[in-house]
Parts: C-alpha cells; sequence; structure tokens
C-alpha cells in the first residue's frame, strides 16, 4: 500500500547532514545529549528530554506529532538516577504518546495515544496498539502486540514485520515532502500561462 | 494584576506557561512545558510537589485552588479539581474533572479519565479502562529523591525563574476567563 504525501512547510523543519527531519517547533531539552543516527522524522510538538539522559534514536525512526520522549527514572537506596533512553532502528512512534521505556528495540511500531511506562522494555518487531498504557517494567517480547489499559499481550505479529516497518519507515520518509513546490493546479496553470507566452 | 509569587528552593522553569495568580511552595519543581493556568481564581501550590512536562493544572472557578505537597502531576496530566490534599500522584494523561476536592494520598492512574460523580476517599487508587476504584493499604510515598535530583540538574539546562521575585504577567483577554 502506498502511503499518503505528506507536505510540510520547509521553514518550519531542520534537515540534517545525516537527513534527519526535526521540526523547529519540537522542544529539545538538554540537545547536546540527543542523538538521532540519520534518516528520521520528529514531527511538530515533540518533546525530547535529553536533561534528564541521554537519549539515541536510531535511523529511520518516525516520531510523530507531540510525542513526549521521556528517560525514565528509578530510585535507589542512594539517590534516584534516569537511565539513558536507546530507541532502535525503523521505529514508528505515533501521535500523542508518551514513551518512558528504558529500551526500544528496532522494527517498533508504536501506536497513537499510548503510554509506555517507566523503564518498560519494547524488543524487535514489537507493536503497542492505539491508546495502549503498559504498565512500568513491563516487558515487550519480540513479535507481541500489545493492547488495552493495562496493555496486554492480545495478538502475535507476523514473520515479516521487520522488511514491513522497513518499508513503512522509508516509505513515510519518502512521502514527507517539502511544501516547496505550488499545489498541482497552480502549477497547471504557470504551465499552460508560460506554455502561451512561448507561443504567442 | 496577576502575579507570580515563587519561594526560595523551588525550581520552576521559564518554559513553563504560568497564567494568573500562582504561588508555589518550595521544592517545588516546575518542568518545561508545563502549564498552570489561574485562569479564575488563583492557584496555591505547596511544598515539594512535581509538576512534568505538559501537565495543566487549571483553576477556572473563582474559589482559589489549593494543592498540598509531595503530590506528583506526571506527563500530559489536565487537574481542574478544587482542592488537593498532600502525596497524591496524578499519572501519565489523567484527566480530574473540576467540582472534585482531592484529599490525601490518592493515585490516578495512566489514562485515566475521573470525573464529579464518583466520591474521593483518602488513599483511592483509579486505574484501568473502564475504571475502577481501590482502596490503597499505604499512602505513595514521597519523591524527595528526585526532587533533589531534579533541583540538582534541571538549572544547568534550562532558565530558572528567580524566586520571591514577583513577575508581571500580561493579564488574560475577557472573553477566555468567563
Amino acid at each position: 500500500m502506498e502511503l499518503k504525501d505528506i507536505f510540510y512547510n520547509k521553514q518550519d523543519f531542520v534537515e540534517t547532514a545525516s537527513g534527519n527531519k526535526v521540526s523547529r517547533s519540537t522542544v529539545l531539552c538538554g540537545s547536546q545529549n540527543i542523538v538521532i543516527n540519520g534518516k528520521s522524522i520528529v514531527r511538530d510538538g515533540v518533546i525530547i528530554r535529553g536533561d534528564l539522559a541521554s537519549v539515541r534514536i536510531g535511523r529511520q525512526c518516525v516520531i510523530d506529532r507531540h510525542v513526549t520522549v521521556r528517560p525514565p527514572f528509578k530510585k535507589f537506596s542512594k539517590g534516584v538516577a534516569f537511565f539513558p533512553l536507546h530507541i532502535g532502528d525503523n521505529v514508528f512512534i505515533g501521535e500523542g504518546s508518551v514513551v518512558n521505556a528504558a529500551v526500544i528495540g528496532s522494527y517498533v511500531y508504536i501506536g497513537k495515544n499510548c503510554i509506555i511506562g517507566r523503564r518498560c522494555v519494547l524488543k524487535d518487531c514489537c507493536m503497542v496498539a492505539d491508546n495502549t498504557v503498559l504498565a512500568p517494567e513491563t516487558v515487550v517480547p519480540s513479535f507481541a502486540i500489545y493492547s488495552g489499559s493495562p496493555g496486554l499481550h492480545t495478538r502475535d505479529q507476523p514473520d515479516c514485520t521487520q522488511d514491513l516497518m522497513i518499508e513503512f519507515t522509508k516509505s513515510y520518509y519518502q512521502h514527507f515532502l517539502p511544501n516547496t513546490a505550488p499545489p498541482s493546479s497552480s502549477i497547471f496553470s504557470t504551465n499552460i500561462s508560460s506554455e502561451i507566452a512561448s507561443v504567442s | 494584576m496577576a502575579n507570580l509569587q515563587i519561594t526560595v528552593g523551588a525550581v520552576v522553569c521559564v518554559e513553563a506557561e504560568i497564567r494568573g495568580d500562582v504561588r508555589i511552595g518550595t521544592k517545588t519543581i516546575v518542568h518545561p512545558c508545563a502549564k498552570i493556568l489561574a485562569t479564575g481564581g488563583p492557584i496555591v501550590i505547596g511544598d515539594a510537589n512535581i509538576v512534568e512536562e505538559l501537565a495543566t493544572i487549571e483553576n477556572k472557578s473563582p474559589e482559589p485552588m489549593v494543592i498540598g505537597n509531595n503530590n506528583v502531576f506526571e506527563v500530559g496530566s489536565l487537574v481542574k479539581a478544587k482542592a488537593i490534599g498532600d502525596h497524591n500522584i496524578f499519572e501519565t494523561k489523567c484527566f480530574v474533572g473540576d467540582e472534585i476536592s482531592i484529599g490525601n494520598g490518592c493515585v490516578f492512574g495512566a489514562g485515566t479519565k475521573v470525573t464529579p460523580s464518583q466520591a474521593v476517599p483518602d488513599n483511592s487508587v483509579f486505574y484501568g479502562q473502564p475504571l475502577k476504584h481501590r482502596l490503597a493499604g499505604e499512602r505513595p510515598s514521597a519523591q524527595t529523591l528526585q526532587i533533589d535530583f531534579l533541583s540538582r540538574i534541571l538549572p544547568n539546562y534550562h532558565n530558572i525563574i528567580n524566586p520571591t521575585i514577583k513577575r508581571e504577567i500580561p493579564a488574560l483577554p475577557a472573553e477566555k476567563t468567563s
């Protein structure tokens, strides 16, 4: 299935040398602790809390609008520590989700409005359905689909999930286009007018 | 005239959105992008509370909203309660409607929506969808260690509003206050 083109205003996004597209309206706290490895999209309204602990995001990830990525904390006998948050490659995080996980593997799909509790571990190729609430310290095994509140293992992913996620995030990146070209109707009219001008 | 009073020891990030009459007690942490909106009456926040990013505390009624000590407002929670006691936890993306007075030691679970019809005794725990309610044996512990950590870390990365200094905030347009 072909994804629809998503257009963005070029002045609202920053494109880095490694191909990351990061909206200017994201809140990146402690940006020196945030590593985004390349070809990832971070859309508007996203909050990434690099000030609490380091955040590493792999290649070709998509972080949709209004997602909060926040390293989790753990209480020890002496003080608390915020754990670094690692997100693998080809991960999709849907709109409005709050990610408090410790580790997210590669090829993971997180739906809309999910809450990933503190220190959750999401293994490779798993999926969290829309509106799921994962309790703290949940471990989501590979190829599992979790849904509900509290999130439970309901179904399994197909074996080809890795390829599907690579294809999905890749085509999302390819269809995430700057809005520099005028709408198609106006291209048409300008072409006609220029042709008319050249004919005359 | 809207004003903001912050007690010494509180850490309030400049990026937080604070409107109207708000008083913040000592050791309270307000993360960036948190919202404290006293659009009606004033909001008085006690000591050692944590207000995380995107958490919204709103008071639309003309009466003051008094929040006790050691409460945690997690990411994306929306709290409009009349009054809040001590040691409560408002988990991620929970919603607490107006007309509720919350006592002590209550936990509002992630993604729950608690509206006026329910009474809230002390040590209540709300969780799950559909909403379930139980009583906890003991109240959640204070986040003192986390507060110490955050008050050390946050000033390194954010601009902090100076305490005890009254800051002028532009008053809201009249139509929003109704």
